[in-house]
């Protein structure tokens, strides 16, 4: 759905200071109908991508391409929902007026935006806050009346620049909860955010940026499976004298009388074979699977 | 298209009313009926020409002053506050936001100079004055000039920060009305450079002296129609062309 081809970007912030390379030949692909998370340390260039996708700043080098959204730039911008980030909005405008305001721009009428509102502004708990100005809202309900407004017209991409920051833990869970009902639906997703755990826990693709440079573009499985030492932790009720015949690689005892070892996937059988033979009781066996975070710090440090 | 513009224009209206900018349109409006009051008792004669007098100067310094200000944080608070991205990200161009900006500042304008007009005309008619022609002449003519340090001040807003804009614009309207005069000096008749200099401004830079017609109405001068109706040109033209710089240099401009 998007293609991301080449792009660089070169900021000249001052007259005679050195030129910024905020990217540098960056390519990508969001495939239609995925969940794609877009992950970068600060200053990675996630939000000058976005920015590059959106047409608010033009590439030094490259091209964005969309398909099957239509070929005119008014046609695809019908179809696209964004969200900036930290949005502050139109502080004097009540919230039924700001998304009345965003429903008429996306050429929708009064009954869809109406019906738009009846249907998600309860979910998102602002329904008792929309003839307030929004200078007297919340960052969190800033954030939901923005999704809101993000998703009234049901576009078919929806592009989320940081959207669960300034977020309490139980609002990023509901806000988690409606982006994955939209994807449902058949909507493109792709959003950027610095939280890795909310993108593993939702997103069947990641990007990673580094330093304006892609590191990483494909399903979040494979990215997960290339960092898996396919380890084992086996944990069984003995003492900590107990010597052992199988090869381990690390051991350690736990209160109660526990010992937690671990082995590599050759030795597991080894091991469980023996401890059976020697009749000690085994608490459980658990498969150590890297997470996207620990790999996104390990990519980062590397 | 224009639907849209409506649409932007209907709510930076609102906006910018509800921000209570029009409180200095009251507040003037007290101060002028003060003044009006106060003249009665120490003009002799005259107390409907002082009434029009202040409430001419009035209207137009309040209404240059929403220009200038106004204009100036215009589309720099869109862009720090990332408004403009919520706006433009849906089906809509670019020329058609800052148009519609535009258009909803002016209806402030308007706004502005409605309420001020109608206080100035009540008050000077109730004290014996005539409303004729040419006070509806200079305040449409206050409303050009205004569109035009608007258009000024936003076009300086694309690439300077808010003080810087409204400054640069300041200064040029003040050497706007001053240009003719200076002109005419004994000081610059004596030096060619300085008078080529003038001139050279002249062609380039708006000749703001033209769209003021106060003095006209004050001092019951008749105004000659070709006058009239090049003045009406010359601004209308310029800020056509300056409309036409902003969208061509908005549509290319980098947000962010």
């Amino acid at each position: 759905m998007i293609e991301f081809n080449g792009v660089t970007k070169i900021f000249k912030t001052e007259l005679l200071s050195q030129p910024f390379v905020a990217l540098k030949n960056v390519s990508f692909h969001v495939p239609q109908g995925s969940m794609v998370g877009f992950l970068g340390a600060n200053g990675a260039g996630k939000t000058t991508s976005l920015k590059i996708i959106m047409d608010f700043i033009r590439p030094t080098e490259g091209s964005v391409e969309f398909t099957n959204l239509g070929k005119e730039r008014f046609e695809i911008f019908k179809k696209i929902g964004f969200l900036p980030e930290r949005p502050y909005f139109y502080q004097n405008l009540s919230g039924h007026e700001f998304l009345n305001f965003m429903g008429s721009l996306s050429e929708l009428t009064a009954v869809d935006i109406q019906r738009g509102i009846a249907k998600w502004a309860p979910r998102f708990k602002i329904d008792h806050a929309l003839n307030r100005p929004l200078k007297t809202y919340s960052k969190g309900m800033l954030q939901r009346i923005g999704f809101l407004a993000t998703i009234l017209h049901e576009p078919e991409l929806i592009i989320l620049d940081e959207p669960l920051s300034g977020l309490d833990p139980i609002g990023r869970k509901e806000l988690k909860d409606v982006i994955v009902e939209v994807h449902r639906e058949g909507k493109t997703v792709f959003f950027s955010s610095h939280i890795v755990p909310d993108i593993e826990e939702i997103c069947d693709r990641v990007i990673f940026l580094k330093e304006g440079q892609l590191v990483y573009d494909g399903t979040v499985d494979k990215l997960l499976k290339s960092e898996d030492k396919t380890e084992y932790t086996i944990k069984f009720k003995a003492d900590h004298t107990l010597k052992l015949d199988t090869r381990i690689k690390h051991q350690h005892s736990l209160p109660g009388g526990l010992q937690v070892v671990t082995v590599p996937e050759t030795a597991k059988n080894f091991l469980i074979n023996e401890l059976v033979t020697k009749d000690i009781d085994i608490v459980g066996v658990e498969h150590i699977k890297p997470s996207l975070e620990e790999i996104f710090y390990h990519i980062k440090s590397n | 298209m224009l639907t849209k513009i409506t649409i932007i224009s209907k709510y930076t209206f609102k906006e910018l009313l509800k921000s209570r900018i029009l409180y200095i349109t009251l507040v003037i409006g007290i101060a002028l009926m003060v003044v009006t009051y106060v003249a009665t008792e120490f003009t002799f004669g005259v107390p409907e020409k002082v009434a029009l007098d202040f409430g001419l100067g009035m209207l137009s310094l309040s209404s240059l002053g929403i220009s200038l200000f106004m204009g100036a944080t215009l589309l720099p608070n869109e862009i720090n506050s990332r408004t403009v991205y919520m706006v433009i990200s849906r089906p809509v161009p670019r020329w058609v936001f800052i148009s519609g900006k535009i258009l909803g500042l002016m209806g402030v304008l308007l706004v502005n100079v409605a309420i001020l007009s109608t206080m100035t005309m009540l008050c000077s008619y109730l004290l014996g004055g005539v409303i004729n022609q040419a006070i509806i002449m200079a305040i449409i003519f206050n409303v050009l000039e205004c569109m035009l340090l608007l258009l000024v001040v936003v076009f300086f807003s694309l690439f300077c920060n808010t003080i810087l804009s409204s400054s640069i614009s300041l200064v040029i309207l003040m050497l706007g009305h001053a240009v003719k005069e200076t002109q005419a000096t004994g000081f610059v008749e004596k030096r060619p450079m300085v008078k080529a200099l003038l001139e050279f401004y002249h062609l380039i830079l708006p000749g703001f002296y033209k769209l003021n017609l106060k003095e006209f109405v004050i001092y019951n001068q008749q105004i000659d129609t070709s006058y009239l109706m090049n003045s009406f040109l010359y601004g209308s033209a310029y800020s056509l062309f300056l409309f036409c710089t902003i969208i061509y240099i908005f549509n290319r401009k980098n947000l962010d």
